[in-house]
């Protein structure tokens, strides 16, 4: 059975379902509800369309209600039944368009219709849905905490990924060998299982691409470091000194272009992490943690501890001590 | 005569006696009441025959999975089902032996 069998038979069905508008659409649907199976077997059997062998569905629709013990066949002239009849009249242009866009896009690929090299890619639909539905379900199941990448790392562990990757995988083509479900509720589940997956997948690009493209600028000006990982991203504060050892505040950083840098978090906590205010703009935003005490930065003409001093001070001590003893 | 008129009256009978002695699903109904020589049946009147059958208690329903194309829906005969075939099986050969007499009377004169 092709996909165009597939259409010719539900476009039988669906002139059958307009010609039953009169009846209760619970009634409608049940009686309906193995149409399809049926008639792809009339088809099956070879001998002309489904209107040529069948004749045309209001009058099956006649035939199958009458037998069935219904009488209501004539459609009601209400607005129902018109929006219904326009409804039906777009369906069957939207169904013919398809058609013939079907057949001219055909040739372009080798084929008849486009639907034969479609209908080839059913396998690898399969496999893509088992891959999407894997991931949907790691992405519902995994903390927030830690990023999933492109396997589905439920647990964050990369062997139960490919574990639930490949059962993903083998899931969907058993469910697409099992080829499309009878009852009608098992058909409705399918499609909006699939309306998820596809919706999750498009969103998911979406993420993943503009994730690698972050990334990317990343790269391109290093020290932008609010929440992405980098050589950067543990300096919550920057101390500069000068050549003299001496702690400079109220530092302001400049890249090549003029932009200015901006590492780490403005602010300062004290040892109790309560927040103090900052008196001074640019770096550092905390002079009182400086790794190196220099002394105060006010005090710059002292440097009593610096290396040089340090070197200073033995020199003279030596040589007047010898003179002392 | 109108054959099709006829069969209005006793399409439940035949779908009862089919299956009667094994199971079918529709279409598989439909060719076996056509090769016993009810060729005017029409589809649409054995699927629907079928589900009034299945509605009203006389038949079991089962799915055939199938490699080459869709599932199949087996219809069979439960208890109910048999019940009607052969009280319903007695009410039609009474009235065809009468329609027969009849027949012949009328030869006859």
């Amino acid at each position: 059975m092709n996909l165009t069998a597939q259409d010719e038979i539900a476009v039988y069905v669906e002139g059958v379902r307009e010609a039953l508008a009169g009846l209760p659409a619970a009634t409608r649907d049940e009686l309906l509800e193995d149409l399809p199976e049926h008639l792809a077997e009339v088809l099956a059997e070879g001998g002309g369309s489904l209107h040529e062998r069948l004749g045309p569905p209001a009058a099956y629709a006649a035939e199958l209600s009458a037998s069935a013990g219904f009488t209501a066949t004539t459609p009601p002239a209400g607005e129902r039944s018109r929006v219904a009849a326009t409804a039906a009249r777009h369906r069957a242009r939207i169904d013919r368009a398809l058609r013939s866009f079907d057949e001219q896009a055909g040739p372009i690929l080798g084929y008849a219709r486009a639907s034969e090299f479609l209908a080839l890619l059913r396998p690898a639909w399969w496999v893509l849905r088992g891959y999407l539905a894997a991931m949907s379900v790691a992405f519902l199941l995994h903390d927030h905490g830690t990023p999933l990448g492109l396997l589905p790392r439920a647990g964050g562990d990369d062997l139960a990924a490919i574990l639930l990757l490949g059962l993903g995988i083998l899931g969907s083509i058993w469910l697409g060998r099992r080829g499309r479900p009878v009852a009608p509720w098992p058909r409705r589940l399918q499609r909006l299982g699939t309306g998820f997956l596809v919706l999750f997948a498009v969103i998911g690009f979406f993420e993943v691409d503009s994730a690698a493209q972050r990334d990317y600028q990343y790269y391109d000006s290093v020290g932008y470091t609010d929440e992405r990982p980098g050589p950067l991203s543990d300096v919550r504060d920057v101390f500069v000194y000068d050549g003299d050892g001496k702690l400079l505040v109220g530092v302001q950083l400049y890249d090549q272009d003029g932009q200015p840098i901006r590492v780490g978090e403005p602010g300062c906590y004290d040892a109790q992490g309560n927040p103090v205010p900052i008196t001074n703009p640019g770096y550092p935003y905390c002079p009182s943690q400086a790794p190196f005490q220099s002394g105060e930065p006010a005090l710059s003409t002292a440097p009593s501890t610096g290396p040089s001093g340090a070197s200073a001070d033995p020199s003279p001590a030596t040589p007047s001590s010898t003179p002392t003893r | 005569m109108d054959a099709t008129q006829l069969l209005k009256g006793v399409l439940d009978l035949a779908v009862l006696a089919v299956l009667r002695d094994e199971d079918g699903y529709g279409y598989d109904i439909l060719r076996r009441l056509r090769a016993a020589g009810l060729e005017e049946v029409g589809d649409a009147s054995v699927y629907g025959t079928l589900r009034r059958l299945f509605n009203n208690g006389l038949l079991n329903s089962y799915v055939v999975p199938s490699d080459e194309g869709p599932h199949r829906k087996y219809y069979a005969l439960n208890e109910a089902g048999r019940a009607e075939l052969q009280s319903s099986g007695k009410v039609w050969q009474g009235f065809a032996s009468i329609m027969e007499d009849l027949l012949r009377e009328r030869g006859k004169a």
